[in-house]
């Protein structure tokens, strides 16, 4: 049994996956119709600049010859000029990553203090009063549009009551703390910087509890359903019969069997976190990854649209990876090797 | 399944394998107090937030920055960077809006051009420091122009266009600059691209301080700033913000207001709450629905200016039933121009149907169409369509009000017997196709890059310089001439008669139907005093003639 050569194979695995998807990626956004050189330029800008910037960008050579650049850049660890913002999108996306980690996380964490214990709750209760309420509340969670429940919070918490910040990372006068990750509530602990933390956590509160919401309701409806199929097993009756009280029953017996669906849906959702969400980095002014890519989708900015898939490609492994090694903790009889 | 290995593995090793969904309950639970205890300890402080939004001394601009790629003004040529770059740099001349019509002297303080109009000399004003304290001087101004020609970024074709190599730029003494011109060219032409931020004065010796390679210290300046302007860049953080500070050695003096912050907000929503509740001061992109909302709100003044942008309908001549003027006049006289402005726009345009936008020199005021449609039908049956015809009309797709504005052209020209068919396309497709001359009908919109008629007749008129006439097929001779001619005309009363011909022209045989020229609109706080609107959006906006009322808020 090693873990450690399992968590190499399944590196190498990853590397042909994302390597499959950049390729995937790179001849559709070619072939589609579309200039991003003339969508950049827009229409007023003489035909020779736009061939003396296709030039520059080398969107004049055969496909294949593109592709093999591609491939060679790719194996250095760059992706290439982004057209839109004229700079590497390695650049680009090390600026735009971290804020896109840190609302991330923070909803993540919110959805899964609201979304596990709602589905624990609604599964011990099944069918009772409480039950339907929280499905009710998750209900509304998937189905609310995440752009008019993030404005409604705004104008309540914001506008009307005066109690949490308006949209951006920090308020206008508060200066960012010296760039170190690039997450502000690291970086500005990390430089003792304790108001600047303070005020980037009241910033983090409105758009996390708004994609924490979102994604809590997601969770809840899987945590209840794992916790249903446990409580329907004989060992949970056996450990009754035992006269084990409800708590240990709860944490012992039923929490962790069911706890292996429950990572896998995590593991998705913040996959899924963490590729940006474009609405809510709209209505917040949130400089993150989901914006992005909507540009360089928008403008066919062919470099920035593949970099970014390579960069979801890879988290999206790398958290596949996580989950897998932590079923075989939570599991024992999950054994790689 | 029954004996689950679980179960047998939780009572044999208690402690330490059943604590982990325990250990990070309790951890997540601890951050979440944590995080709400800020919140409530953050509570306390709103009341001292607002009143440091109305500091006297700062302003907050929300607008959307994310089109911005450089401030430096060699390469700088989107709307964002164009007015950022207009704050940090000086240049030879300058437009004070609203007045586009004449430059007025900046760092030039007099000019003169030869007989021919082809060498130009310009007396640099003395005494001008750049914000590091470096005195500006002709050299540099030679410096500064060469590098457009040298580096030739994306908004080099503006000078481009009228000077042919580096060496033609010459500093005759310290305060002394000559330029040769390819050809006679209009002068209120040549100095209206002398106004545009690309010919803006760089400090040479800080961009070479900081050159790396031969970028001439471009990939520096991309975010940092070596100009004489009221302000230097201070910070940008991409889609985040852009703040100025005032520049202490400024030459007109320094500007009362000493930071400018540029928030990224992209959302017109987000922006209308933070205007309202007087944590930004001005917000450039509100919609229309919500300026009319905010009209009347007590502490907040909308203004409303029309900009040099135009919106047509292209038809391309190539077609066959496009070919026919009469056609293309039947569909000029089909469209209800005062409907869309009134019932799409919600009189948030200018009824406009000649090819220069208000206020350029060159101007014409002539709107001779309107919605006929028995003269449309007439025309129809007379160039022998009288059935109509099925044609394509292109426009951007999800693109507000294009779309609501192609329904109602789709309407409007049914009505008369041509079935329009609607193309939607991504904006990078449609210009692509529009490029290759293989749309139909288009739905487009036209900027004046400078604010000198020729931009747009050019574009209009001459097909030779592969733009719109191009685009839609129209090779016309006649007014192809006419516009080479008005371009080097050096009378201004001349050129003015021919920009008149010209607009005549295409107004009644062009391939364009032009609907309007768009109207913006800004919002700001009544504290917010001497903001001149620019209709060039923004290129000759001057943030520094602002100052602000010092309001505290109840």
């Amino acid at each position: 049994m090693s873990l450690y050569s399992y968590i190499l194979r399944r590196s190498l695995y990853m590397m042909i996956v994302v390597l499959g998807i950049a390729t995937i990626v790179f001849f559709i956004t070619r072939i589609l119709p579309g200039d991003p050189v003339g969508a950049i330029l827009g229409p007023q800008a003489p035909p020779d600049v736009v061939d003396k910037v296709r030039r520059e960008y080398g969107f004049d050579k055969p496909i294949y010859v593109q592709y093999i650049d591609f491939l060679i850049n790719l194996f250095k660890g760059e992706l290439g000029k982004s057209v839109s913002t004229n700079r590497p999108v390695i650049e680009d996306i090390k600026e735009r990553f971290p804020a896109t980690f840190e609302l991330a996380t923070a909803s993540l964490i919110v959805a899964i203090v609201i979304g596990i214990p709602m589905g624990i709750i609604s599964a011990l209760r099944k069918d009772g009063a409480l039950d339907h309420l929280i499905r009710l509340i998750s209900l509304f969670g998937v189905s609310m549009p995440v752009f008019w429940l993030g404005l409604i919070l705004l104008l309540i918490f914001y506008f009307r009551l005066g109690i949490l910040p308006g949209p951006g990372r920090l308020d206008p006068y508060i200066p960012s703390p010296p760039r170190i990750t690039g997450l502000v509530t690291l970086d500005s602990l990390l430089t003792g910087n304790f108001d600047v933390f303070k005020n980037a956590i009241a910033h983090l509160i409105l758009p996390a509890t708004v994609l924490g919401y979102f994604s809590s309701a997601y969770i809840a409806r899987v945590t209840r359903a794992s916790v249903l199929e446990v409580l329907r097993q004989e060992h949970v009756k056996f450990a009754r019969s035992k006269g084990l009280s409800s708590g240990a029953i709860l944490t012992r017996h039923i929490i962790k069997p069911a706890l292996i669906p429950i990572i896998t849906v995590l593991g998705l959702v913040y996959g899924g976190l963490l590729e940006g969400a474009v609405l809510t980095e709209t209505i917040f002014g949130w400089p993150g990854l989901g914006s992005y890519l909507t540009r360089a989708m928008i403008y066919m900015d062919y470099n920035a649209i593949v970099g970014g898939v390579v960069i979801i490609a890879i988290i999206y492994s790398v958290i596949n990876l996580i989950v897998d090694v932590l079923y075989s903790y939570i599991d024992p009889r999950i054994k790689y090797g | 399944m029954k004996e689950s290995g679980d179960n047998m593995g939780a009572s044999s090793k208690p402690g330490s394998r059943l604590g982990l969904p325990w250990i990070i309950s309790i951890i997540l639970l601890i951050l979440l107090v944590a995080s709400w205890s800020y919140f409530l300890i953050y509570a306390r402080q709103p009341q001292q937030q607002i009143q440091l939004a109305t500091r006297p001394d700062t302003l907050v601009i929300a607008m959307d920055i994310s089109d911005a790629v450089s401030m430096d003004p060699a390469v700088a040529y989107e709307f964002t960077s164009v007015m950022v770059v207009n704050q940090l740099y000086d240049k030879l001349v300058d437009f004070e809006p609203p007045d586009l019509t004449r430059v007025v002297p900046e760092v030039a303080e007099s000019w003169s051009y030869s007989p021919d109009g082809t060498l130009w000399t310009f007396k640099i004003r003395q005494g001008i420091k750049f914000a590091n304290g470096d005195p500006l001087t002709a050299k540099d101004v030679e410096y500064s122009l060469r590098r457009v020609l040298i580096l030739s970024k994306t908004a080099a074709w503006l000078l481009q266009q009228f000077i042919a190599k580096p060496e033609d730029i010459v500093a005759t003494d310290n305060y002394t600059l000559t330029i040769k011109l390819k050809e006679k060219v209009a002068p209120d032409l040549f100095l209206s691209v002398l106004a545009f931020t690309t010919s803006a004065i760089v400090n040479p010796r800080e961009a070479e301080a900081h050159a790396s390679g031969n970028d001439m210290g471009s990939g520096w300046l991309t975010d940092h700033s070596a100009g004489s302007g009221p302000y230097i860049l201070e910070k940008w953080d991409r889609n985040s913000e852009i703040v100025l500070r005032a520049n202490p050695n400024y030459w007109r003096g320094p500007p009362s207001i000493k930071t400018i912050i540029i928030k990224h907000v992209p959302e017109p929503a987000t922006q209308m709450l933070l205007l309202q509740k007087g944590d930004v001061d001005i917000a450039f992109g509100l919609t229309i629905d919500q300026i009319q909302q905010l009209k009347n709100v007590k502490g907040i003044r909308i203004l409303e200016y029309p900009v040099l942008q135009l919106a047509y309908i292209g038809m391309n001549v190539n077609n066959t039933y496009l070919s026919n003027e009469k056609v293309r006049t039947a569909i000029k006289y089909a469209i209800d121009y005062d409907g869309i402005i009134r019932d799409i726009l919600k009189g948030g345009a200018m009824k406009v149907q000649t090819i220069i936008p208000y206020p350029l020199l060159g101007f014409n005021p002539a709107t001779p169409y309107y919605r006929d449609v028995n003269k449309a039908k007439q025309l129809l049956a007379e160039a022998g369509y009288p059935n109509g015809f099925d044609i394509e009309l292109a426009y951007p797709a999800g693109a507000h009000p294009q779309e609501e504005i192609a329904q109602k052209i789709q309407r409007d020209l049914a009505e008369v017997g041509i079935r329009v068919t609607l193309r939607p396309m991504a904006a990078a497709e449609m210009y692509q196709k529009y490029r290759q001359q293989s749309l139909q009908l288009v739905l487009a919109g036209w900027g004046s890059d400078y604010p000198d008629p020729d931009n747009n007749a050019k574009a209009f008129g001459d097909y030779r310089i592969k733009q719109l006439a191009w685009r839609n097929m129209w090779y016309d001779d006649k007014v192809a001439d006419l516009v080479e001619k008005a371009y080097k005309e050096l009378d201004r009363s001349t050129r003015e008669a021919l920009y008149k011909q010209i607009t005549d022209y295409i107004l009644e045989h062009g391939p364009y139907a032009v609907l309007y020229q768009v109207v913006q609109y800004v919002a700001m706080r009544t504290w917010v005093e001497n903001f001149v609107p620019d209709p060039s959006f923004g290129t000759y906006l001057d943030l520094s003639r602002i100052y602000k009322e010092p309001v505290l808020k109840e």
